[in-house]
């Protein structure tokens, strides 16, 4: 009696967890695709020259940028999950039409800057695979508009989350490279092992901010909100897709981890300048043997990927709810056609100047983190002002803790890219 | 005429010249007898704070600097009303969906037109004049187009073409191809399922009986009882008698008891009746998916009579494909077709040009074996009968097989199957 009692007790158990799971996933996607590519192929460069330059020390910025990423994240997801309306949406019908062209000549501008630097990191990567890097170039645009325009979102979620798993690469790289795990876990927690002088710890600003920069992005809190909006999440499931966007800054930066140890273990060490970060994967081979190589290299090509399809996405996404047209992956070619030709476009502009145009990768990327520079405060601007509205976001609205702490992150994320594009200029 | 982006952040002074505040917003209501809402009242940012004032204290909106009838001091209040709409606030950059659900532009502007002392809103400018307008670069941009000879076009919608679903923020507009009450009951129900549920209330309130009645037919029926939770017990009432009573009855079949008695005791006698008929029968058989909406004509009047005696009787059936003779007791004799009465001579006897060789199904039949018999004889209904071959009802081809062809199946065949 007693005995069957218990049994009957423990299948609950089971089913109550699998019920949870099964919810979980219902909500799972969005969050995790738009924090994984933050870690685009412009990411993954800037990470290479991180842990290249620095060494293990700038591990350190890691659990402090994660959790920037999630609290301004998050922010997004209660926001869209909420309201069922995306950033976008909201600015346009809170701050009008002047906010909403504004935002969106900014995101545009900055978001070609994006996709040409993703181009061009999928044009160096692709050499060490041999093919040449034109053709690569075509293929991946080509391969990124088909599965857009012919699939829907959940095909669209899918391949994403398929691409994330690609981020496995960066581990084997990683391990490749036989770092010293001991320096890598202990500087998580405290900069330690080297010789703190003072050029280093100028380089150590200038780079830690633009890690920073290129992980925290205008289009990174449009595209969370649209996407998740797209992915029409219930209300009652706020809770969970919170979670899944505290799992998705830890995942980002899990693997960042690895990307920076790869880099760190064998370049730093050995005293190997990068000139610039899509070298990366050329750079490590004769240290960390060729495998290691070709899979650091695959990974970058995947987040090239992944950033072309987000990036040229969110603007997209950003267009149709600034301007009120039909937006969304599940809509036929002929019901969102804005929505569809501007994604089209953009990869095709940035397909161009990366192909023919002589402007040079560091123009573009000073003129991109320019444009965020500007553009961030304002996103972050309205982000805390539609979080703290009561009457949009009923219950949900910020807490005075909410509110000052994502005020007081946004404040350290600004100083950041303004410091980064200062940075460059002096 | 002019627009609310030109006039709004305008200085507002008072009799004598003195500055109050500025235009803040414009407040609004739609009135039964006419489509376009008119201007009530008045929001004025006097530093920071806001005031109300009638419309009609203020001389005219349109002057550079807007001045009112009255002294500062004596400058009354408004009361707002229920249903009293803020143009700014609630309407500008607001969302337009069309009758399919799509977003297909934003508010970018209002007009606004004063006939006789009132000012109406007439229309919603979705066009790209409007953006224009809004960033203050409408001037430049004429300058340049008429200087490049370019025809620059407005894009309105006139107000009585948008429908304002909702008060407080999250209000939408619609603006259906044509004007709502045309539209198919097919798009409605589109339209229906597109809203969520506490918008689609609003929308069904909006609509008459019938026009509900209709949309409701289209759609599933577990969302047709979501939607029906939501009216109140006298309108769902209503809306039950207008709907097929087939359709009425799986309906209240599906919704917890004690409301569906409760609603078929609201209901009209015959109607009522026919409702709960129909529900005795188990939902699967022959009796469960019939309609008793059929018409019957006594065997021994002529054509001219039996067309006459239609026109008066079966006027409110919405598919009229065969008329079924029977006796005074409703045993079913025959059956002919609308065609075959057209071409009949207008003399000739019902008895001798109607088939007396009718196909019918048993009300405890099953679907399948229904839509068999109707598959089998080409037939669009076919006539359903008790033991003693008392007509019941019809089960009509779409209905049988619609048991048959999961609903998601059929609506991806293409039209010419349907």
């Amino acid at each position: 009696m007693n005995n069957e009692l218990f049994i009957n007790n423990n299948r609950r158990f089971f089913s109550t967890i699998w019920r949870k799971v099964l919810l979980f996933m219902s909500v799972f996607g969005p969050a995790t695709i738009t924090a994984m590519a933050d870690n685009d192929a412009g990411g993954v460069a800037t990470y290479s020259i991180a842990g290249a330059k620095l060494g293990y020390p700038i591990l350190f910025l890691l659990p402090i940028i994660t959790l920037l990423l999630a609290i301004t994240q998050e922010m997004g997801m209660r926001l869209t999950v909420i309201t069922r309306r995306g950033l976008a949406d909201l600015i346009r019908e809170k701050y009008g039409v002047r906010a909403a062209i504004f935002m969106f000549a900014a995101l545009l501008i900055a978001n070609i800057g994006t996709l040409v630097t993703e181009l061009s990191a999928v044009k160096t990567t692709s050499e060490i695979f041999g093919i040449s890097p034109v053709p690569a170039v075509i293929a991946i645009v080509l391969i990124s508009f088909v599965v857009i325009t012919r699939g829907n979102y959940k095909l669209t979620q899918n391949i994403m989350l398929l691409a994330c798993l690609f981020f496995l690469a960066y581990i084997f790289s990683a391990f490749k490279a036989k770092p010293d795990w001991g320096a890598a876990t202990s500087n998580l927690i405290f900069p330690n092992g080297v010789n703190f002088t003072s050029s280093y710890m100028r380089d150590y600003l200038i780079i830690g901010m633009g890690v920073l920069g290129t992980t925290i992005t205008p289009w990174g809190q449009f595209f969370i909100s649209s996407f998740a909006s797209d992915k029409k999440i219930e209300k009652g499931k706020v809770g969970l897709s919170q979670l899944e966007t505290y799992l998705g800054a830890f995942l980002t930066d899990f693997f960042s981890f690895f990307m920076i140890v790869a880099t760190a273990a064998t370049l730093y060490v050995n005293q190997i300048t990068l000139t610039s970060g899509e070298q990366a994967a050329m750079a490590i081979q004769p240290f960390a043997g060729e495998l290691a190589g070709k899979l650091f290299a695959l990974g970058i090509l995947n987040a090239g990927f992944m950033g072309l399809v987000v990036v040229s996405l969110s603007t997209a996404y950003a267009f149709a709810e600034f301007f009120g047209v039909s937006g969304s992956l599940d809509d036929s070619f002929k019901k969102s056609k804005t929505f569809y030709i501007l994604y089209g476009v953009q990869l095709l502009v940035a397909l161009l100047i990366a192909i023919f145009s002589n402007v040079s990768l560091f123009q573009i990327a000073v003129l991109t983190q320019t444009i965020n520079a500007v553009a961030l405060p304002l996103v972050f601007y309205f982000l805390i002002k539609l979080t703290s509205d009561r009457s949009l976001m009923g219950d949900y609205v910020n807490n005075p803790f909410q509110r000052w702490f994502s005020i007081i992150c946004s404040v350290l994320i600004v100083i950041a890219s303004i410091f980064t594009v200062a940075s460059i200029f002096f | 005429m002019a627009f609310l982006s030109e006039i709004l952040g305008r200085t507002i002074t008072d009799l004598d010249g003195n500055y109050v505040g500025k235009l803040e917003d414009l407040i609004a209501r739609e009135r039964p007898e006419f489509p376009h809402p008119v201007v009530d009242a008045v929001v004025i940012d006097r530093r920071g704070e806001k005031q109300i004032i009638p419309y009609s204290i203020v001389m005219s909106l349109f002057a550079p600097a807007i001045p009112l009838k009255c002294h500062i001091e004596d400058i009354p209040t408004y009361t707002l009303n229920d249903d009293d709409v803020y143009l700014s606030r609630d309407v500008l950059d607001k969302q337009i969906i069309d009758t399919d659900g799509a977003r297909v532009v934003r508010v970018n502007d209002l007009q606004l037109v004063r006939i006789n002392g009132t000012l109406y809103v007439s229309n919603v400018d979705v066009g790209m004049m409007g953006i224009l307008r809004r960033v203050g670069l409408e001037r430049m941009t004429n300058a340049i187009a008429s200087g490049l000879r370019i025809p620059l076009t407005d894009n309105f919608i006139s107000w009585d073409n948008v429908e304002l679903l909702h008060h407080d923020q999250f209000m939408r507009l619609r603006v259906p191809a044509e004007s709502l009450a045309d539209l198919h009951p097919a798009d409605l129900a589109e339209i229906l399922s597109d809203l969520n549920k506490m918008e689609s209330g609003q929308f069904l309130e909006s609509m008459n009986v019938e026009q509900v009645a209709d949309a409701l037919e289209q759609v599933e029926t577990d969302f047709q009882a979501s939607l029906l939770s939501e009216m109140d017990d006298e309108r769902a009432a209503d809306v039950l008698e207008k709907m097929d009573p087939d359709e009425a009855a799986d309906l209240l079949a599906e919704i917890p008891e004690a409301r569906s008695r409760l609603l078929v005791s609201l209901m009209e006698k015959e109607e009522a009746d026919d409702v709960r008929h129909l529900l005795t029968f188990p939902e699967d058989s022959a009796g469960g998916i019939m309609t008793t909406d059929y018409a019957i004509v006594p065997p021994d009047i002529t054509a001219e009579q039996a067309i006459k005696l239609l026109r008066e009787t079966a006027s409110d059936i919405d598919t009229l494909l065969y008329v079924y003779v029977t006796d005074p007791e409703e045993h079913l004799l025959g059956v002919f077709s609308l065609t075959d009465l057209i071409f009949a001579e207008p003399a000739s006897l019902v008895r001798d040009f109607m088939d007396d060789r009718v196909k019918t199904v048993h009300t405890l039949d099953e679907q399948v074996e229904v839509a068999q018999i109707i598959t089998k004889y080409d037939l669009l209904a076919v006539p359903v009968v008790n033991q003693e071959n008392i007509i019941q009802g019809i089960v009509t081809a779409d209905d049988a097989l619609d048991k048959i062809i999961p609903t998601a199946w059929k609506k991806r065949l293409p039209r010419f199957y349907r």
